[in-house]
C-alpha cells in the first residue's frame, strides 16, 4: 500500500521551546505505556540473547538421556527439559540468539538494499524506475510465506539459505515504500526548489530526501520485524532453517511436537517464546508509528 | 401389518449384511512413507513400499513366508512352484510355475506373464519398459540377464556369472499382468488401476492421500484369503501425525510410533508389537584415512559405544545392541572373537595402544550424519549420545548434520569428492535381507565405488574369497556357514561402529488381532482381523 | 476504466514472465540432484544417470525451461517424477483443498476482524476497543503453526474431540468440517489480526473526519454514520481483504504441514523434499499467477469503488 500522509506534522509544543522532530518521537516513544512495556521487554529479550553464554545455566547441546523431557519446575531444570534431555531454560536463551539473528539480518539487508534501489528508482525516475520496480513486481507476485519456503526449499536447509531468502522477501517489499515515499517527497515544493536553484544533487538527496523518507521506510521496517521472527523460525518448522543440533526457537519447536502426548507443556514453550518477541516487536513498531505519525 | 413385518424382515437383513460386511472389518494403516508407494509393480519407497504395495497386490515367484515371529522369515514358493539351477548349466535356472493362478483383471498367470514382467524392467526398448520401476528394483536383479519361456508354465532365468544368490533376486520382481497392460499401454494408467495376482486388489487410488484395497476373494492360497474385507494405505511422513491419527481413531495400525509415546500407548490400550529384523544403524568408517585407518582405533570406538543406554533410555527399547552386521540369533552370526559391550577402560587402553592420546596426538573426525530419513530411527538424539561416548575416551567425533537425500547423494559418490574428502564416516542405516545386501556391496574389493557401494574401501582378500565362495555355494546351510565365518572376520575388522538393531516397532489399535509380526521388513496381512 | 484495466493486464504478463524464470532458476540452479529423492537408497551412480536421462535432466538448463515454458502455455506442468501423475491434476487436486481452507478461513477472519474493527472503532477507547486491540496484536503477532500446535494439544490430544490430521474423505459433510475446524482456526489468526486492525483504523479516520464528528454532535441517526463510514472505508478494505485471502491460499504451508491438510501448501512441503521438480515448479508457477491475478482484480475492483485512484 502506498504511504498516504507520509511527512510529519503538527509537533506537540512542550514548555514553549519547538523540539526537534526526533526529540520529539523520543518523548513521544518514552511516554507510551504500550511501548514501554514492548520496550522492556525486548531489551529484557535481546539481553538475555546476547548474555545467554553468561545466563544459561547448562551447555544448551549437552543433554542427559536419563534426564528427557522432564516437566517445568523440574530440580535443576526450571523450564523442564527436551526431548533429548537437554536444559530447555539454556536452549531458549541461545535459541534466542539464533531466532533474532536469523529474523532480523533480513529486514536490516532489506532496510539497506531496498532503501538504496527504492530511492533510487523513485529519484531518477523514467527507465531506471521501470526497471527496479517491474523487477520487484516480479517477487511481488508471490505471497511472503510461499517466497521464502520455495526459495529455502530450493536452496536447502542451512542459516546462511535462511538469511538469503528472507532478505529477497524484505527487499522488495521496502523498495516499494521508499520509491513511494520519494516519489512523493520529490514532488514537495521546497525539494522542487532546491533542484530549481541549482544545488547539488547529492545535498538535495542528503539533506530532504533521506530526512524524510527514512521516516516511514523505518517505521515500515519495523512492522516487517515480527513477520520476519514467524518467518525465519517457521523456515526451521519445516526442516528448512537452521539445521540441528543448533537451539533455534523453530527447529526446537519442530522437535519437541513428536512429545506433545508425553509433556505438552515444554513443547509450547519455543513456540512461547516467539509469540512473545513478535507481539513485543509489533507494540513497539506501533508505538514508533504513532509516534512518527506516519500512517501505514 | 403385512408391510410393517416386510419392513421389519427388510431392516434386520439390512442389519444383519451390513453387521457381517462390519465383521470383517476395515485395516487403516498410518504409514512413515511421504507418498502412496507406486503401484504399476515394481514399487518404490524402499521395502516400505514392497511391505504395503508391492507384496500385497502383486506377488514374486518366490516369496516370503511371514507367518511366523519366532524365526528368520525364510524364502518359500511364491508363483513359482518349485525352482532349480541346471546342473550342467549353473547359469541357468528353471522355475516351474504354480497353474490355476488369475490375475485381478481375470487374465491367467503363466509364463508370458513372468516373461513380460522381467522386460519391462530389463528390456530398455520394449514397448512395455517401465523406466520408473525398473529404476527401482533392477540393481536387486543385478545377475539376471536373460530370460526363456519353456513351455506356458516354465521359465529359464539366465545369470551372468554361476550364483547361489538367484533366488535373493527372484524375490523382489513382482508380477504384473500383460492383459491388463495391453488395456491401458501406459504405466501410470496402469498404476492408477493395477492388476496382481496378490491377496489384495486396488479399488481407490486417491494420488498422495490414500489406497484403497479389497481382499482377494478368489485368491489362490484359500489359507491365505484376507479375513479383512477393506485395507487403506495412508502415508503420514510425521510421527506426530500417525500418532494423532492412531489415538484419535483415524487408523488402527501406525508403523514407528514416536518412542516417547510408547509408555503412553501401552497405557491408553494400544498394542506395541516387535521384533527383530534384518536391520542395522551403524557408522561406516573411511579405513584409508586416519585414525579410522588403525584397527585398534577402530576397536576403542565399538567398546567405547554405550548401546545399551541408548536403546533403554532413548529408545524405550525398541532397538537391540549390535556387536556386528548381524544379530546374535541370525544364522550368520557366528562366533566372532570379539563381543563389544561398553567398556570405556577397554577402549581407552586400546586408544592408547594404538598411540592416540588426548594431548599430542589426538584421535579426531569427521562424521556425516542425517537429520531424519527412513530407517535412520532418532539420527540426531543417537549420535549425540555416540558423540559423547567417543569424547568420554578421547576421539573427538564433529557431526555435520544433512538431509537425507543428500546423505545418501553425497554418500553414493564415495568419500573421494571434493565435498566428502573431509569426511571421515557416514551415518546410514542398512539391510542384510540376503548375503549381497548384507556383505557383497560393501566388504568385497570389486564392490568399491563407483561399481557398487564399498566406500571405506574395506579391501581383505578373505573376506573377498568368502564371499566368492558363499556365492558358489547352492547348498543353504552350507552357505550360512560360509557367511558366519565371513561375519567374524568383519566383526574382527570392525570397519563399521555397530550400534544397535532396530525391532520395527509399530503401534495398533486394541481392535486389530492376529498379526504376528515376522523377523522380516515385510508384514503379512492376511491373517489379521479388525473387529 | 477499460483502458487502465487492459494496461493493468499487459503490466500482469511481463511479471508472470519474470516469475516463470524466477520459479525455474529457484528449483533447477539449487544444489542436489532432481531425482536422487526418488531413488532407493541402494541404486548405483550409473542407475541414477540413466534415469536423469530418461527424464531430460541432462539437457542444458535454458532448453530445459524453454521446453518447460513451450508446454506452461499450453497448460501442461509436465509430469511428477514421484507419481509420474500429470502435475497439472496434483495441483488442481490441492488447490482445490486449499480453497475451501482458504474459504472457510476468510469466512471466519473476514466476518470477525470487520465486525470487530468496526465495533472498536465505534467505541473507541472502552473496553470492547481494548479487546479488539488485544485481538488484533495477538493476531499479527502469533507464530500460526505453534497455534495450530496448541490447538491440536488442547482439542485432539486432551479433549478428544476434533481430528488432529487430513481431510476427511467419506462420512457425510459433519465429518468434513470437524476436520477443517482447527486448520480453519489456526489460519484465521494473522488475517484476523491484520483485517481488524485495518478495518479500525479506516473507520476511525472516517468518524474523526470533522462533518462525521458534526454529524454525530447533531444527533444523526447511528445507522446513516455507519453507512457513511462503512462506504467510505470500503477501497481499503477491500485491499486488505483482497491481500488477506491471498496470503491464506499461498501463505498456508505451514499450518496445512502441522494439520497434513491435503492442499498446495502441503504438496510444495512434499515436493520440496523429494525434491520433485515439476511439481515444485508447478505449485509455485500455479499460486504465483493466483496471486497476480488476485491482486489486479483487487486493483479494478478498487478502481471501480473509488475512480480517482485510476487517474494516478
Amino acid at each position: 500500500m502506498a504511504i498516504a500522509g507520509a511527512l510529519p506534522h503538527d509537533l506537540e509544543p512542550v514548555a514553549g521551546a519547538p523540539m526537534s522532530y526526533w526529540r520529539t518521537v523520543g518523548w513521544r516513544l518514552a511516554h507510551d505505556r504500550m511501548t514501554l512495556v514492548a520496550g522492556t521487554a525486548l531489551t529484557l529479550i535481546v539481553l538475555s540473547a546476547v548474555l545467554a553464554p553468561w545466563l544459561a545455566p547448562f551447555d544448551p547441546d549437552a543433554g542427559s538421556i536419563r534426564l528427557r523431557l522432564a516437566p517445568v519446575g523440574a530440580p535443576a531444570h526450571l523450564l523442564g527439559t527436551d526431548e533429548q534431555g537437554r536444559d530447555m531454560l539454556s536452549r531458549l536463551l541461545w535459541g534466542g540468539r539464533m531466532t533474532l539473528v536469523a529474523a532480523l539480518t533480513p529486514v536490516l539487508v532489506g532496510l539497506g538494499l531496498g532503501t538504496g534501489l527504492g530511492v533510487l528508482a523513485g529519484y531518477v525516475g523514467g527507465l531506471t524506475n521501470t526497471l527496479v520496480m517491474r523487477t520487484m513486481d516480479i517477487f511481488y507476485a508471490f505471497p511472503a510465506v510461499l517466497l521464502a519456503i520455495a526459495i529455502s526449499g530450493a536452496l536447502g536447509p542451512g542459516l546462511a539459505n535462511t538469511l538469503i531468502a528472507l532478505s529477497i522477501v524484505f527487499v522488495p517489499r521496502v523498495v516499494r515504500v521508499a520509491e513511494s515515499a520519494t516519489v512523493q517527497v520529490k514532488g514537495l515544493e521546497y525539494i522542487a526548489a532546491a533542484r530549481a536553484s541549482g544545488s547539488g544533487v547529492g545535498p538535495i538527496l542528503r539533506h530532504h530526501l533521506l530526512a524524510n523518507v527514512l521516516g516511514p521506510i523505518l517505521v515500515f521496517a519495523s512492522t516487517q520485524v515480527s513477520l520476519s521472527i514467524i518467518l525465519a523460525a517457521g523456515l526451521s518448522f519445516l526442516g528448512l532453517g537452521v539445521t540441528p543440533p543448533a537451539a533455534e526457537w523453530g527447529l526446537m519447536l519442530n522437535t519437541l511436537r513428536q512429545s506433545i502426548y508425553v509433556n505438552a507443556v515444554v513443547p509450547a514453550l519455543p513456540g512461547l517464546a516467539i509469540f512473545v518477541t513478535s507481539m513485543a516487536f509489533n507494540l513497539l513498531a506501533d508505538g514508533l508509528r504513532d509516534a512518527m505519525e506516519i500512517r501505514s | 401389518m403385512r408391510r410393517l413385518a416386510i419392513l421389519t424382515l427388510a431392516t434386520v437383513l439390512t442389519l444383519s449384511l451390513t453387521g457381517a460386511a462390519f465383521a470383517q472389518g476395515t485395516l487403516r494403516i498410518g504409514m512413515t512413507a511421504s507418498d502412496i508407494p507406486y503401484t504399476g509393480g515394481q514399487t518404490d519407497n524402499g521395502f516400505e513400499g514392497f511391505r504395503f504395495v508391492g507384496y500385497q497386490i502383486y506377488e514374486p515367484l518366490i516369496a516370503w513366508d511371514l507367518s511366523r515371529g519366532d524365526r528368520l522369515a525364510p524364502l518359500v514358493p511364491g508363483l513359482a512352484e518349485s525352482w532349480e539351477v541346471r546342473k550342467d548349466q549353473p547359469t541357468k535356472w528353471v522355475f516351474k510355475l504354480r497353474k490355476g493362478v488369475t490375475f485381478h483383471d481375470g487374465s491367467p498367470f503363466n509364463a508370458d506373464a513372468v516373461v513380460f514382467s522381467y522386460e519391462s524392467i530389463k528390456k530398455k526398448d520394449a514397448p512395455h519398459f517401465d523406466p520408473y520401476g525398473s529404476g527401482q528394483v533392477s540393481f536387486r536383479l543385478a545377475s539376471l540377464t536373460g530370460i526363456a519361456k519353456i513351455d506356458d508354465h516354465t521359465v529359464e532365468f539366465e545369470t551372468n556369472k554361476p550364483t547361489s544368490f538367484v533366488p535373493y533376486q527372484i524375490c523382489y520382481m513382482v508380477i504384473v499382468s500383460p492383459a491388463q497392460w495391453q488395456k491401458v499401454k501406459d504405466w501410470r494408467k496402469f498404476a492408477e488401476q493395477p492388476s496382481g495376482t496378490g491377496p489384495y486388489r486396488v479399488t481407490r487410488f486417491v494420488p498422495r492421500e490414500r489406497l484403497e484395497l479389497e481382499a482377494n476373494k478368489t485368491y489362490w492360497d484359500a489359507k491365505r484369503r484376507p479375513k479383512i474385507d477393506k485395507l487403506v494405505l495412508l502415508p503420514m511422513p510425521e510421527p506426530t501425525t500417525r500418532l494423532a491419527a492412531l489415538r484419535s481413531g483415524q487408523v488402527d495400525w501406525i508403523e514407528v510410533p514416536p518412542p516417547d509415546s510408547i509408555p503412553q500407548l501401552k497405557g491408553a490400550g494400544f498394542q506395541i508389537v516387535m521384533n527383530s529384523y534384518p536391520h542395522n544403524w551403524t557408522h561406516t568408517l573411511r579405513l584409508d584415512k586416519e585414525p579410522w585407518s588403525n584397527k585398534l582405533v577402530r576397536k576403542a570406538a565399538n567398546y567405547a559405544v554405550d548401546r545399551v543406554g541408548i536403546c533403554k533410555n532413548l529408545l524405550n527399547d525398541t532397538c537391540i545392541p549390535a556387536t556386528g552386521i548381524v544379530y546374535k540369533s541370525h544364522p550368520w552370526f557366528g562366533k566372532p572373537k570379539e563381543v563389544y559391550e561398553y567398556n570405556p577402560t577397554k577402549a581407552k587402553e586400546l586408544l592408547r595402544q594404538a598411540g592416540f592420546d588426548g594431548g599430542k596426538h589426538p584421535a579426531k573426525a569427521v562424521h556425516l550424519i542425517s537429520t531424519s530419513g527412513s530407517g535412520q530411527m532418532l539420527p540426531l538424539a543417537m549420535n549425540e549420545l555416540i558423540q559423547k561416548n567417543l569424547k568420554e575416551v578421547g576421539i573427538d567425533v564433529d557431526l555435520q548434520p544433512v538431509e537425507w537425500n543428500t546423505l545418501l547423494t553425497r554418500w553414493r559418490a564415495g568419500f573421494k569428492t571434493p565435498d566428502n574428502e573431509g569426511l571421515n564416516a557416514w551415518n546410514i542405516s542398512w539391510n542384510f535381507l540376503e548375503p549381497w545386501s548384507g556383505f557383497g556391496r560393501f566388504f568385497h574389493s570389486k564392490s568399491v565405488v563407483p561399481v557398487s557401494v564399498n566406500t571405506m574401501p574395506y579391501i581383505n582378500p578373505e573376506a573377498d574369497k568368502l564371499i566368492d565362495e558363499a556365492e558358489r555355494t547352492f547348498d543353504i546351510a552350507r552357505q550360512n556357514e560360509i557367511l558366519a565365518k565371513l561375519h567374524e572376520v568383519i566383526v574382527d575388522d570392525a570397519p563399521w561402529i555397530f550400534v544397535v538393531h532396530d525391532l520395527n516397532p509399530r503401534a495398533l489399535s486394541g481392535k486389530v488381532k492376529g498379526f504376528v509380526q515376522p523377523q522380516s521388513w515385510f508384514v503379512d496381512l492376511t491373517a489379521v482381523t479388525v473387529r | 476504466m477499460w483502458a487502465y484495466a487492459g494496461r493493468r493486464l499487459l503490466l500482469a504478463v511481463p511479471t508472470l514472465l519474470g516469475a516463470s524464470i524466477i520459479v525455474f532458476a529457484m528449483v533447477h540452479l539449487a544444489p542436489g540432484d532432481p531425482i536422487a529423492a526418488v531413488m532407493p537408497a541402494e541404486s548405483s551412480q550409473a542407475e541414477i544417470e540413466a534415469t536423469k536421462r530418461a527424464y531430460g535432466f541432462d539437457k542444458p538448463l535454458p532448453v530445459q525451461y524453454l521446453v518447460w515454458l513451450g508446454r506452461v502455455v499450453r497448460g501442461d506442468l509436465g509430469r511428477s517424477i514421484a507419481t509420474r501423475r500429470p502435475v497439472i491434476l496434483d495441483v488442481r487436486d490441492s488447490l482445490a483443498n486449499s480453497l475451501v481452507l482458504a474459504l472457510s478461513s476468510s469466512a471466519v477472519s473476514f466476518g470477525l476482524g470487520i465486525g470487530l474493527g468496526l465495533l472498536a472503532a465505534f467505541r473507541q477507547g472502552r473496553a470492547l476497543d481494548k479487546v479488539a486491540s488485544a485481538v488484533a496484536i495477538v493476531g499479527v503477532s502469533v507464530p500460526h503453526y505453534w497455534a495450530g500446535i496448541i490447538l491440536i494439544i488442547v482439542f485432539s490430544v486432551q479433549l478428544n474431540w476434533l481430528p488432529a490430521m487430513g481431510a476427511a474423505d467419506g462420512g457425510g459433510p459433519l465429518e468434513y468440517l470437524r476436520h477443517m475446524a482447527l486448520p480453519t482456526v489456526a489460519l484465521s489468526l494473522i488475517p484476523l489480526g491484520v483485517i481488524t486492525r485495518v478495518v479500525r483504523s479506516a473507520a476511525l479516520d472516517i468518524l474523526n473526519q470533522e462533518f462525521v464528528l458534526a454529524l454525530r454532535a447533531r444527533g444523526l441517526a447511528a445507522r446513516r454514520v455507519f453507512t457513511h463510514v462503512v462506504t467510505n472505508a470500503a477501497p481499503q478494505i477491500f485491499t486488505v481483504l483482497g491481500l488477506q485471502f491471498g496470503f491464506q491460499l499461498g501463505g498456508s504451508v505451514l499450518v496445512e504441514a502441522v494439520f497434513s491438510w491435503p492442499g498446495t501448501g502441503y504438496l510444495l512441503n512434499l515436493a520440496i523434499f523429494q525434491r520433485d521438480i515439476p511439481v515444485l515448479q508447478g505449485v509455485i508457477l500455479v499460486l504465483a499467477t493466483f496471486f497476480v491475478l488476485l491482486n489486479l482484480g483487487v486493483d479494478l475492483l478498487q478502481t471501480l469503488v473509488d475512480p480517482r485512484i485510476a487517474r494516478h
